[in-house]
């Protein structure tokens, strides 16, 4: 397990540079392409100065990555606020859509596919599969817009913007549930084709047969036998699709209104604001980073022989 | 000024008496004053009398939601560069003199009146007396002085405005003194035609985090701002009339469609995202009210003019010729906008009516051909974040197809289109100058030999020579007079090609009274009312 630990360390300094690289790679200075019109050779040298960019490359790196590893990620070009507080500031709304979107897909996957596994080439598994393929299909943004025109005005929710969930639960809810089923229809029509094929094949195993052919009822077989079985590498896929929610809800982010981690991450995109764009991808890759570590970690958990290994 | 001493919580009781006394008025179609007076309780008649001093109408009610566009970066009006930012700080700091909502000649607002010198040097502002700021404080002349030098001293965005002041005199708290190097005819524009020249207290910068609070003269306080939106409060002590409701609640709303189901929802009263194909269907909804106005704003193409072929203004004219630029305004606009072959508008005393290219695809195809130009393809960058600059690209294509020419809009991530324009990388480009208050913003740096952003290489030592006259002519008519001839020199030689004037769109609920859309897009929430 240590080497796990020190295996993402490792691929997370290759992430950094990479995100630093790549940022050093696009065309253009960045602080020309940061002050558009307001760029004179006074405003320029201010920036420069104020973001270190009249440093080497490495300085700048060094400096930047460092920081970065006490939590210090620079300063916005745009607001001169800095980049870990801007972040910070979101990440309360963003953890919100992804918790209640991974709800919102385990509700719609875990009875779907467990219904369309029991009852696998009926009508109910022809529904299931073709509702999962309609879910998969449609565009958030197209899901999102149709929710705010259609669904909104009949159960009177509001069609965008943030309340905290200190603030006011109720108001908390009515302004996540929207986006947050944008979202977890897509990754709940992902989940339950998952969870249809990883029960059927749990089912199949032959200590499962074995447990069947020993008498135990339905209800045990499936609930001990094979549930637990099928959790493995479904665990992993809703891992994988926390991860995705962290960093992909940009999109609905912006039909919504909603101030999170995405919204920011395109905002800093249209105004070049390397500093903060920086940040936001260095954030991501760690939450990517952090889950996969937890899954794996949770496999020797849930089955001890991987541990070992 | 009584009210100032009163708790909020008085405010807060009078402000719904009024609102109830007004809708029991309505209803009866009788007079506010009276009747509701009669009817209401003791306790709530003292407040009412308090708050509102005589018409009751008068005591703030109600908070308006508007959501706009964009996502403010920060709130100091003297740094920021977002006019979203600007839609919020319009509403909480003053400039000396403002635009007026119809014509945008300049009034009073901070300065009550204002002198210039016989040589055009000096300009004397006296104050406006009896202002206060929003923490209390007197506002006098240091507080202009303070301003300014800030700008000035700290390079910020906007000290190029400044560029000809040479020293700000304050011979009294009422007066103030800009000395200049040269005559500077637009300097009221500079001073007063945004709110980026906002008056801050004196040490404003070092008291507060200007950033994200704000001490100003305006109507309303910047009471909270947050990753959704920001919050004002109405200002019992500002000095001119109004505010009429008790705050304005900014939501940042990028999604159109979450905007308009929300003014339809009741959620929000007022929105500037309204895309102009959502026009013609608001236009007959019950509850919305539309406002149109046609805007300073222009939509243009340029073209290398340093290189073949477009270094030859008969193969620009040519071009000029092809073009039909009501259908593009049409297409680009659904409709509101206005075809213009000029950068100012009508209505504008700066305006001209110089239309010398008549879209007649035949007389450019035989002028291309005179030029000896054939087989002519070129590429036309256009930003990605500017969708009618990208329609009319890509009109302007399908038009000069006709005429044999083939030109392809090549659209480019925003960054890239401003690094390859300053390098000189483009065979054409095409854009939009918004916010233009004087001709000096709408010609200057466009068209000027040494003009900052004259992309395009254009050159003419009689528009230099036109337009540096301009730029110091005291006298209105004269001014006008150099301005139309530079105009007309500019045109004919297509240093830019001019397509259009978008008009700004707003819309807002029928609740919604006492607003006015303006052509410059500033918005002012001190005269609205709600409930009417």
């Amino acid at each position: 397990m240590l080497s796990r630990v020190a295996q993402a360390a490792a691929v997370l300094l290759g992430v950094a540079v990479l995100v630093f690289a790549i940022l050093q790679l696009v065309p253009g200075d960045p602080v020309r392409i940061a002050l558009g019109t307001r760029y004179t050779e006074e405003t320029a040298a201010a920036l420069r100065a104020r973001s270190g960019l009249d440093q080497p490359v490495l300085v700048q790196f060094w400096t930047w990555f460092t920081g970065a590893l006490t939590g210090d990620l620079g300063v916005s070009f745009r607001s001169g606020d800095p980049v870990t507080a801007l972040i910070v500031e979101r990440l309360p709304a963003t953890l919100s859509l992804a918790g209640m979107s991974i709800l919102v897909a385990l509700l719609i996957a875990v009875p779907l596919g467990t219904v369309s596994a029991l009852r696998p080439r009926t009508t109910v598994d022809g529904v299931a599969t073709v509702f999962s393929q309609a879910g998969i299909s449609i565009p958030d943004f197209w899901m999102g817009i149709l929710l705010i025109v259609f669904v909104a005005p009949l159960l009177a929710l509001p069609t965008g913007g943030y309340v905290p969930l200190t603030e006011d639960p109720a108001g908390w809810l009515r302004a996540v549930i929207l986006p947050a089923v944008t979202v977890g229809v897509t990754s709940g029509s992902i989940l339950t084709r998952f969870v249809r094929s990883s029960l059927i094949e749990a089912a199949d195993a032959e200590h499962v047969r074995t447990a069947r052919s020993k008498g135990l009822t339905r209800p045990t077989v499936l609930g001990w036998h094979v549930m637990r079985n099928a959790l493995l590498p479904f665990v992993t896929v809703v891992g994988v699709q926390l991860a995705y929610l962290l960093s992909g809800v940009v999109v609905v982010e912006i039909v919504f209104s909603y101030p999170g981690l995405g919204e920011l991450a395109l905002q800093a995109v249209q105004s070049r604001d390397f500093p903060l764009l920086q940040g936001a991808v260095l954030l991501f890759a760690v939450v990517f980073l952090v889950i996969n570590l937890l899954v794996d970690l949770s496999y020797a958990a849930l089955d001890p022989r991987v541990g070992t290994r | 000024m009584r009210l100032q001493t009163r708790s909020r919580a008085l405010v807060r009781l009078a402000a719904a008496t009024a609102t109830a006394l007004a809708l029991a008025a309505c209803s009866t179609g009788g007079g506010v004053e009276g009747e509701g007076l009669e009817e209401a309780p003791d306790a709530d008649t003292d407040a009412t009398d308090e708050a509102g001093g005589g018409a009751t109408g008068d005591a703030p009610t109600g908070t308006l939601v508007a959501a706009i566009t964009g996502t403010p970066d920060q709130f100091d009006p003297h740094s920021t560069s977002a006019y979203a930012s600007f839609q919020v700080l319009e509403n909480v700091y003053d400039t000396l003199v403002v635009p007026n909502a119809e014509d945008l000649t300049f009034e009073p607002s901070l300065a009550e009146s204002w002198e210039t010198s016989e040589d055009g040097l000096t300009w004397t502002f006296t104050l406006r007396e009896g202002v206060t700021f929003h923490d209390g404080s007197e506002f006098d002349s240091a507080d202009v002085a303070y301003s300014y030098n800030r700008i000035i001293d700290e390079q910020l965005a906007n000290s190029f405005r400044f560029a000809n002041v040479e020293s700000i005199d304050t011979p009294d708290p009422q007066t103030v003194v800009l000395n200049l190097s040269a005559p500077t005819p637009n300097l009221l524009a500079n001073i007063g035609g945004f709110k980026g020249m906002a008056i801050l207290p004196e040490g404003a910068a070092e008291d507060l985090d200007l950033a994200n609070e704000a001490n100003g003269t305006g109507p309303f306080t910047l009471e909270s701002t947050s990753a959704g939106g920001a919050e004002v409060a109405a200002f019992d002590g500002y000095w001119g009339e109004g505010p009429f409701v008790e705050g304005v609640e900014f939501r940042y709303v990028p999604e159109s469609a979450a905007a308009l189901t929300a003014l339809r929802n009741g959620d929000i009263d007022w929105t500037d995202n309204v895309p102009p194909q959502d026009i013609a269907t608001l236009e007959g909804e019950e509850g919305v009210e539309l406002g149109q106005v046609g805007s300073t704003d222009y939509y243009y193409v340029a073209f290398d003019t340093t290189e073949p072929p477009f270094d030859d203004v008969d193969v620009r004219r040519a071009i000029a010729t092809a073009v039909d630029r009501e259908a593009i305004a049409e297409a680009a606009t659904f409709g509101a906008g206005t075809a213009n072959q000029t950068a100012i508008p009508e209505g504008s005393f700066f305006a001209s009516d110089y239309a010398p290219f008549p879209a007649d695809a035949a007389a450019a195809e035989q002028l291309l051909a005179d030029a000896g130009v054939e087989d002519l393809s070129f590429e036309i960058m256009v930003p990605s974040t500017a969708p009618q600059a990208v329609t009319a690209a890509e009109v302007l294509s399908s038009q000069l197809a006709e005429i044999g020419v083939t030109a392809t809009p090549d659209t480019v991530e925003e960054g890239a289109f401003l690094s390859r324009q300053g390098e000189g990388d483009f065979d054409a480009f095409s854009w939009s100058w918004i916010g233009n208050l004087d001709p000096f913003g709408y010609y200057h740096a466009q068209h000027l030999t040494d003009g900052g952003f004259n992309f395009q290489g254009y050159s003419n030592e009689q528009v230099d020579e036109l337009l540096q006259q301009a730029s110091t002519e005291t006298d209105q008519d004269a001014r006008k007079e150099l301005y139309d001839q530079a105009v007309e020199i500019i045109v004919d030689e297509v240093s830019y090609l001019y397509y259009y004037n978008p008009d700004v769109v707003q819309a807002w609920s029928g609740d919604l009274s006492g607003y006015t859309v303006r052509p410059d897009r500033a918005i002012n929430f001190d005269t609205v009312q709600l409930g009417g």
